[in-house]
Parts: C-alpha cells; sequence; structure tokens
C-alpha cells in the first residue's frame, strides 16, 4: 500500500477489528419473546390442566408471537417446544371432550 | 203389557250392549289377565242378574204360561250371555272421555311411539355427535386467525427483508470506499475481500446488523436496521394506532485516544430527555443546553458537557445536514465515556464500567411506518454525515481550559462512583454479618440444652453491651 493513497483513502486493511457479537450489540434486547414464552406455557398448562379450549388456543398464539418475535441467536428448541406443547394441549382438550369451544365469557 | 215393555227396555238394553260389548276389543285381546279379572269380578253381580232374570221368569210363569215363555227362554239365554257383558257397565266410564281425558289416545300414541323406536333412538344420540361444522364457528375463526397471522408474518417478513436488502445496495459505494471489510459476521474464517460486501446479520426478523471494520481512526462501525415488527401482526396492528418510524442505529466504535475528551449529543426534543435519564455517560456528565445559539433547528435539543466542543461539533455543515433532516435525525451521540445503558440494579455495579469512545447516530427512515424502498434510498446524505463526524471527531481538538474541565469532571466521576460502591460494599459486609447472626441465634435457639441456649444468650447480651459501651464514653468525652 502506497502512502500517497492513504492521504485520501480513508481504508486500513491491516486494521480490521472482526466482529464481537457481545460486545456491540444487546443493549435493547426484546423482551418480547421471553413474555410471550411463558404466557404460551401458562397457557398451555391451564389447557391441559383444566380442560379450557380457549387457553390452548391463546397458548397457540403466544408460541406464534413468540416465534415471530425471536431473535435468530436464539435456540430453536425453546420455541419448538413451546409449539409443541401449546398444540398438544388443543389436540388433548379436543380429544377429551370433541364438542366445539364455548367462549370464556 | 207393562211386562213386555219391561223385556223390552231389557232386549234394548242387551241390543245396546252387545253394541258397547268390548269396545276397546284390541286391549283386551292382548291382556288375557284383563279377561280373568272381568270375569272373576263379575261372577258374583251375574249371579244377581240371574236372580232377577229368574224372578222375571217366575212372575211370567206365574201370570202366563204362553207360547212366549220360549221365546223368553231365548230371551233369557241371550240376557245371559249379555250379562256377562253387562257386568262392562261398571266400568264403562274407563272409556268414557269426560272422565279420563286423552286415556284412549295415549293408548293409541303410546303403540305408536313403540312403532317407531328407532326414531326415539335418535332423539337420544349424544349431543356432540349431532352437532355439524358449523358450531365450530369459534375453532374456524381461531385458526383463520393462525392463517392471517401466519401470511403477516411472511408478507412482513419479506417486506423487512427487501428494505434491508435496499438499504445495502444504497449504501454500497458509500460503505466500500471507506472501509476495508464490508459485512463481517465474525464467524466465517476468512473476512470478505476488498471492494465486496459480506453478510447482513440476521438478528430477528425485525433487526438487521452489518459489521465494518478496517478504517482510519475507527475500530468498526455497527449498522444496525431496525425495522418495524412487520412480522407480527399484533405490532403491525398497534403501528396503525400509533405511528413509528424504521430506525437506522450507527455505532462508530473510535480508536482511543482518537478522540478528545467531551461528551456531547443532540437529540429531538422527546428523545433527549429519555437519552439524558438513560443513558449513563450522558446522565453524569452533560447537561441540557439551550441550541438557540446555533443554527439548527427548534426541535432539537443538545445535551453537552463541555462549550467548546459543542461549537466546534455543531459546524455549518452538521447544521445543514440538521435543518435538511430535522425529521430523520432522532440523536447524534458524542462521547468518550460511552458505558451503555444505566444499569437498573445499582448494587450491581461492583466496579467502575467501562468506557469507550463512540460516536452513535440514530436515523429515522422517512415515511413514519409507511416507508418506501425509495425513502430508504434517500438516506445516503445521512451515512455520509457518519463518515464526516468520524473524521470532524479526530480532528477536534480543545483548549487547555476545556481539557482541564473534561479532566477533572472525570475524576468527580470516578470518585463518586467509587464512594457509591464502597458504601455499597460496607452495606452488603454488614448485611452478610447480621445474616450470620441471625441464623447462628436460630440454630442455639433450636438446641434442647436449655443451658446452651442461656450461656449463648448471655454472651451475646454482653456482646451487645460492649459494642454499646464506648459510644457512651465518646458521648461523655464530648459533653466534657
Amino acid at each position: 500500500m502506497s502512502t500517497a493513497n492513504n492521504a485520501s483513502d480513508p481504508r486500513r486493511p491491516n486494521k480490521i477489528t472482526r466482529y464481537k457479537a457481545t460486545a456491540s450489540s444487546g443493549s435493547q434486547e426484546d423482551p418480547t419473546p421471553d413474555y410471550m414464552n411463558l404466557l404460551g406455557m401458562i397457557f398451555s398448562m391451564c389447557g391441559l390442566m383444566m380442560k379450557l379450549k380457549w387457553c390452548a388456543w391463546c397458548a397457540v398464539y403466544c408460541s406464534f408471537i413468540s416465534f415471530s418475535n425471536s431473535r435468530a441467536s436464539e435456540d430453536t428448541k425453546q420455541i419448538l417446544s413451546s409449539f409443541m406443547l401449546s398444540i398438544s394441549a388443543v389436540v388433548m382438550s379436543y380429544l377429551q371432550n370433541p364438542q366445539p369451544m364455548s367462549p370464556p365469557w | 203389557m207393562r211386562l213386555s215393555i219391561c223385556l223390552l227396555v231389557l232386549l234394548l238394553l242387551c241390543v245396546e250392549l252387545s253394541h258397547q260389548k268390548n269396545p276397546h276389543d284390541a286391549d283386551i285381546d292382548d291382556n288375557d289377565f284383563a279377561e280373568f279379572e272381568d270375569i272373576e269380578d263379575e261372577e258374583e253381580p251375574s249371579v244377581l242378574e240371574e236372580d232377577r232374570g229368574a224372578s222375571e221368569q217366575e212372575n211370567a210363569g206365574e201370570k202366563k204360561s204362553s207360547p212366549q215363555a220360549a221365546v223368553d227362554d231365548k230371551d233369557e239365554d241371550e240376557d245371559d250371555e249379555a250379562t256377562v257383558e253387562t257386568e262392562d257397565d261398571e266400568f264403562e266410564h274407563f272409556t268414557d272421555e269426560e272422565e279420563f281425558e286423552g286415556f284412549d289416545r295415549e293408548k293409541t300414541a303410546g303403540k305408536g311411539k313403540s312403532q317407531d323406536l328407532p326414531d326415539l333412538k335418535i332423539a337420544k344420540v349424544p349431543l356432540h355427535l349431532r352437532t355439524n361444522w358449523d358450531s365450530f364457528y369459534l375453532e374456524m375463526l381461531m385458526l383463520s386467525g393462525l392463517g392471517v397471522y401466519f401470511l403477516n408474518f411472511i408478507a412482513g417478513k419479506s417486506k423487512n427483508n427487501k428494505f434491508a436488502q435496499a438499504w445495502l445496495n444504497a449504501h454500497k459505494d458509500i460503505l466500500l470506499q471507506n472501509f476495508s471489510v464490508v459485512g463481517d459476521d465474525g464467524v466465517s474464517k476468512e473476512t470478505t475481500t476488498e471492494g465486496q460486501i459480506g453478510t447482513l446479520m440476521k438478528e430477528s426478523e425485525n433487526v438487521y446488523a452489518l459489521w465494518c471494520s478496517g478504517r482510519i481512526y475507527v475500530e468498526g462501525m455497527l449498522v444496525e436496521l431496525k425495522f418495524l415488527k412487520r412480522q407480527d401482526l399484533i405490532s403491525t396492528m398497534a403501528h396503525l394506532f400509533k405511528p413509528l418510524s424504521d430506525q437506522v442505529m450507527v455505532t462508530v466504535h473510535l480508536d482511543t485516544g482518537v478522540m478528545d475528551k467531551y461528551v456531547f449529543a443532540v437529540a429531538q426534543k422527546k428523545t433527549a430527555a429519555k437519552i439524558h435519564k438513560e443513558i449513563n455517560d450522558l446522565a453524569q456528565f452533560t447537561e441540557k443546553k439551550s441550541s438557540e445559539k446555533f443554527n439548527i433547528p427548534s426541535c432539537f435539543q443538545i445535551l453537552s458537557e463541555i462549550g467548546e466542543a459543542t461549537g466546534h461539533v455543531l459546524d455549518a455543515k452538521m447544521c445543514q445536514v440538521l435543518t435538511k433532516y430535522s425529521e430523520s435525525v432522532e440523536y447524534i451521540h458524542i462521547s468518550d465515556q460511552y458505558s451503555g445503558l444505566k444499569a437498573q440494579d445499582e448494587s450491581q455495579q461492583q466496579k467502575m464500567p467501562e468506557t469507550k469512545p463512540v460516536l452513535i447516530f440514530c436515523f429515522n427512515v422517512p415515511g413514519k411506518g409507511k416507508s418506501t424502498v425509495a425513502d430508504i434510498e434517500k438516506m445516503r446524505e445521512l451515512l455520509q454525515l457518519v463518515m464526516y463526524c468520524i473524521d470532524k471527531a479526530s480532528r477536534i481538538r480543545l483548549g487547555r481550559e476545556s481539557l482541564a474541565k473534561a479532566e477533572k469532571n472525570r475524576q468527580k466521576a470516578e470518585e463518586f462512583f467509587m464512594k457509591s460502591a464502597h458504601a455499597q460494599r460496607q452495606e452488603a459486609a454488614q448485611q452478610r454479618r447480621e445474616e450470620k447472626r441471625r441464623q447462628e441465634k436460630e440454630r442455639i435457639m433450636t438446641e434442647e440444652d436449655p443451658d446452651k441456649t442461656r450461656k449463648w444468650e448471655e454472651r451475646e447480651s454482653r456482646r451487645d453491651m460492649k459494642r454499646k459501651q464506648p459510644k457512651m464514653k465518646m458521648m461523655k468525652v464530648k459533653a466534657m
């Protein structure tokens, strides 16, 4: 690299720093996926234990919202398990009682 | 004559009875026992009837032994036959409609039902087996909701991706002119060669990041494209009521020693209040300054530590850009003491937070959430402003007075931190001691031996006395 070039060119190939995920980002993490995951779990449990169909459905919605808001770095297992739990809540509640859902009100 | 009338009446009665005989014969035919009952019950009355008939006959026989007697005999026979039936008279009221309303009808209806037994079974079929798909309208609603959410997810995701690519394409040349490496993900073994764009990292469906490095004065530059959560239907609906903008956040990590010691920020008024509270260095070092002296729009608020630096940063070019993009610039933060957001839990601060010199730019994409690709392409000048500021920050040199002031501020901040940290440490130690004592007390109290407990209590009281005594003495000394 010629020094003459350096005067006008701001690029410096000799001082490259690699990207460090933890150092640079993570100042304002979005808490939505975590909350939705938790809420989905609570709803799934309510749906399974108390046979509340609308709870099971809410759990499915929560896991969908959690999925769409999730960070790319996040563990996919967690999202998958939340999906499985909520869907199994729906399936179980309809297997036990195939009547149509009555609204909670 | 009388007799004949009497006989006639009797005859009529018989005829009438023979007509009435067993009006609901079907029933009796079916019910064998009923017939027996009839016979048993009616035996006695039949005897009476016969007696009566006999007496009549005797009377007749006495009065006239006429050829009519044969006829009478016949009649009698008929009577006998009829008499059995006459007893039905007593039960005639059963067939009387006025006496038992709908009695007969019920019977016939009952018969009809027994014939239509399959119908009856249908009525007993459980409710859920009979329900058709219409009754599952809530489930349909839920499923369609999920379908809509999923479609919106795909649409929003692709739209955000399109915007990210559009931003990258629009700013490609500026980035390549300024950085040796554009788009390093920190994972791949080799960085991209000059003149090539690396990966645009996807942090989530709505946040993209681009790391650029290899430039004079800077360690690296992180561009974060924070789009609206278009992939989330609920957020999309929330944005309808409360419009927000897509944001481009550029964080430049400067080399240490490149910039002088000052903290400065210019921000939209609303944001200024927020960041002044939340960002550590702004809260520690800066004060609100009026923007009237400078040629910038009134929607901006200046947060500055050192007046001289403010003047240097807000030069003519900067003011021009700020005026032109007054809507798009959310805030610009230049600091040598950046340590991130203020810690929520103050007790966690055991050591001085690490500081580094940074330039942070936050730009709004024009369009208030209804941005188009064209809007993103209009932001080129803002990235040029970033490059200009990097060079500018490295050039600004403060006077001796300002430098001394800045130095003093930093020392003061450090002292303040040390003091608070020391106080916190002491407090923590005190708490630990208390906890230990409490645990010991509990242990002793649960001890079965009363002697031990008593001894421990005595020891504790002595210790307490000791602790109090010196203080008393000191007070006495003071009093003297």
